[in-house]
């Protein structure tokens, strides 16, 4: 009898399995990232992401009515591989629609694939200009370009800050002359005069001497381009000579992290930088994301985490709005497109010799009693900006 | 005024920085003239003692200048151990090359900076203490003073200790046995053994105090400064070149050095550009290879002997 019973309850159970699995149809999404590699990091952020968007979606009925399940190809970080990769979703698993991939070499391959094939392809964090410069019809790119990073900075500086003078600092690298080269375009156009731009060789002890040069010149706003170690050390010896400028500010990267609230201290105290997400922004959908995100993995997500969220429930808008599943039917979804994601606004446009680009209002955080806070703009603040700021000798 | 406020805070912080360069280039040059090696891993024994005072300060909240008292004993018996179990064997082998134990020393440099990296990851590393950028300031003694210095109280405590450990040096080399020995062995070698100096034991005790004056070092930058696997490069460039800037193997040598080469780099950084600190450094190291092929230390031996 019992083991009667037994067989019974494993029949039963075995029915519920197929039965569950049978009544709903699988939509199975191939994503090309970077899951070995220098930037595996960044793919593995992703991967997470992605996976929480993919469980909260299918807890929701999935898309369709079905059940959505992602297949992770590990591009290497290679855009070679990333272009085999989409290759054969497009042309062996007729996948309607792709999306993914991380750098911006990658995305740029995988983007000259879809628009050869005609299948819309989603750019999640690529910020190359190029990608949506070259009048692809099939490509759409969700995150702002490079050169619209600073746009929510610049109009922070405009509207509140106001001022006449810059001294632009950064690193001698890629990531920092270029940052530094975007920044003189940009302050240019605001009129503002650049007093001093000055570079540095990563890994140096002492920033005191250009330092006090910068001192010398007295400018409103000092713009840093470095990463985390550096750019503590750069705030730790501006409040040790007391340079009193209206605004420090951040060229993200070592700025927007915690760890830099970490190692600068009190000397990080109301310092301003431009970022592209931050997990207390008043987005619907954000703080929610961050926080099951740091539940399950200890820290909060990048922006890049966040991205990926918001692409998996972009897709999942457009293919619910789309006529059919066909390329075309698909493409006009996209361009339709209009809704408000985790990420902030999404809505696709052609202006300013990009196609199919998303511009949306980049935002300013401020480092606020030891915490990174949302100050910009103003109607996705998670607070009010505090300015004008103290001088040194004022503060405690 | 304000020109002048520019150069005085310029040359404080090459004065606080070239201090702390003399500490790391005096073990190198100590151990160059004792045992004719250039310790290319120099650097990277600075790192070592740097992740021993980072930990300390992680896990059990040492400062790390208390931590100077735990990594220099530290790097003292790694030092003997070292000498004894791997370059003395490595002198005794025959080679077309002159100078296995160099290699050697490339090759322990390699060994430490990838163990680190697979030990403590390649991530960077701090120790926020909380005096981190604390100074004091020339206007709150002086409430009149037309221009605003500032002195940096780590660096400062940093440049007092590295001062008083130089002072230890000098009385150790010149009051005890010891120290006697070890300068004994680096002026005449054979004389030195001739005279019933133990070279072996010398060399062991050179290595090692050669490594707690890097170690001290790595303490004394932890808390300005900050820490990764690869650190080690950086700081035995500038070690070498402050020891042929000073005259090889000279330890007097290596303090002017160290202090003209911080002096130097803080000059380049505010009057030409930071961007050329690197490429003045070693135009700095040709020129002084070039038009004074002794170093500074040729200088000092000409000045005692016209006395």
């Amino acid at each position: 009898m019992k083991r009667f019973s037994g067989i019974v309850v494993c029949i039963f159970v075995l029915g519920l399995f197929t039965s569950h699995l049978l009544a709903q149809d699988v939509l199975k999404l191939g994503i090309p990232l970077p899951l070995t590699g220098t930037n595996a990091k960044f793919g593995e952020i992703e991967k997470k992401s992605y996976e929480i968007a993919m469980e909260e979606i299918n807890a929701k009925g999935g898309i369709k009515g079905k059940r959505v399940v992602l297949e992770f190809e590990d591009s290497q970080g290679k855009p070679e591989i990333s272009r085999s990769i989409v290759e054969r979703l497009i042309d062996v698993k007729k996948q309607p629609v792709i999306f993914g991939e991380y750098s911006s070499s990658s995305s740029k391959a995988v983007a000259a694939v879809a628009e050869e094939r005609k299948v819309p392809y989603l750019v999640v964090t690529g910020a190359t200009d190029d990608i949506t410069q070259q009048k692809y019809k099939y490509v759409f790119r969700m995150n702002p370009t490079n050169a619209y990073y600073a746009t929510g900075f610049m109009s922070f500086l405009k509207e509140v800050v106001k001022p006449k003078t810059i001294a632009i600092l950064y690193e001698s690298s890629d990531f920092g002359t270029s940052g530094a080269e975007d920044m003189v375009k940009q302050a240019q156009k605001a009129g503002m005069k650049v007093l001093v731009k000055e570079q540095y060789e990563k890994g140096a002890v002492d920033f005191k001497p250009i330092l006090s040069k910068v001192k010398a010149a007295r400018p409103d706003v000092i713009y840093m381009v470095s990463y985390v170690m550096d750019a503590a050390l750069l705030m730790r010896q501006i409040k040790e000579l007391r340079i009193d400028a209206n605004l420090y500010a951040g060229g993200a990267a070592g700025f927007a992290i915690p760890e830099f609230i970490q190692n600068a201290k009190e000397a990080s105290d109301l310092v301003v930088t431009a970022t592209l997400w931050s997990p207390q922004v008043a987005y619907p959908g954000a703080r929610e994301y961050a926080e099951k995100y740091k539940k399950l993995f200890k820290n909060y997500p990048s922006y890049h985490g966040a991205e990926a969220y918001s692409a998996l429930y972009l897709i999942k808008d457009v293919l619910e709005r789309a006529k059919s599943w066909k390329s075309d039917d698909i493409r006009t979804a996209f361009k339709a497109t209009n809704m408000m994601t985790a990420f902030g606004p999404v809505k696709f446009e052609d202006k300013e010799g990009y196609t199919n680009q998303n511009f949306m209002d980049t935002l300013v955080m401020q480092v606020i009693s030891g915490k990174h806070e949302t100050i910009w703009p103003a109607k996705y603040a998670s607070t009010k900006y505090v300015y004008p700021i103290p001088k040194w000798r004022d503060r405690k | 005024m304000a020109q002048l406020e520019l150069f005085l805070q310029t040359l404080i912080s090459g004065f606080l920085l070239g201090g702390l360069y003399a500490l790391i280039a005096l073990g190198m040059a100590l151990i160059m003239g004792v045992m004719r090696v250039i310790n290319l891993a120099h650097g990277d024994f600075m790192m070592i003692a740097m992740y021993i005072a980072y930990w300390m300060f992680t896990l059990f909240g040492i400062d790390p200048y208390i931590s100077v008292f735990i990594a220099a004993p530290a790097l003292f018996l790694f030092g003997l151990f070292i000498q004894k179990y791997l370059l003395t064997p490595v002198m005794k082998v025959e080679s077309i090359l002159p100078h296995n134990q160099v290699i050697l020393t490339v090759g322990l440099a390699m060994v430490f900076s990838n163990l680190a990296t697979v030990l403590f990851t390649g991530n960077y590393r701090s120790t926020p203490v909380n005096y981190a950028s604390s100074a004091w300031y020339l206007t709150d003694y002086w409430k009149n003073s037309p221009i605003e210095l500032s002195l940096s109280m780590p660096w400062t405590i940093s440049f007092i200790i590295a001062a008083i450990i130089t002072v230890g040096l000098w009385i150790f080399l010149t009051k005890t046995d010891t120290g006697k020995s070890i300068r004994a062995t680096s002026q005449d070698l054979d004389a030195a053994l001739l005279m019933g100096v133990n070279v072996n034991w010398v060399r062991m005790v050179t290595l090692g105090i050669g490594l707690v004056l890097v170690a001290c070092a790595g303490c004394l930058f932890l808390p300005i400064y900050y820490l990764y696997p690869a650190l080690g490069k950086q700081f035995t460039n500038v070690g070498f070149v402050i020891a042929v800037i000073g005259g090889m193997g000279s330890t007097d040598g290596a303090l002017i050095g160290g202090l003209i080469l911080g002096i130097f780099e803080s000059l380049t950084a505010t009057y030409i550009g930071m961007g050329w600190a690197p490429a003045g450094r070693f135009a700095i190291f040709v020129a002084a290879l070039v038009f004074l092929p002794g170093g500074v230390a040729s200088i000092i031996k000409k000045w005692r002997l016209g006395k």
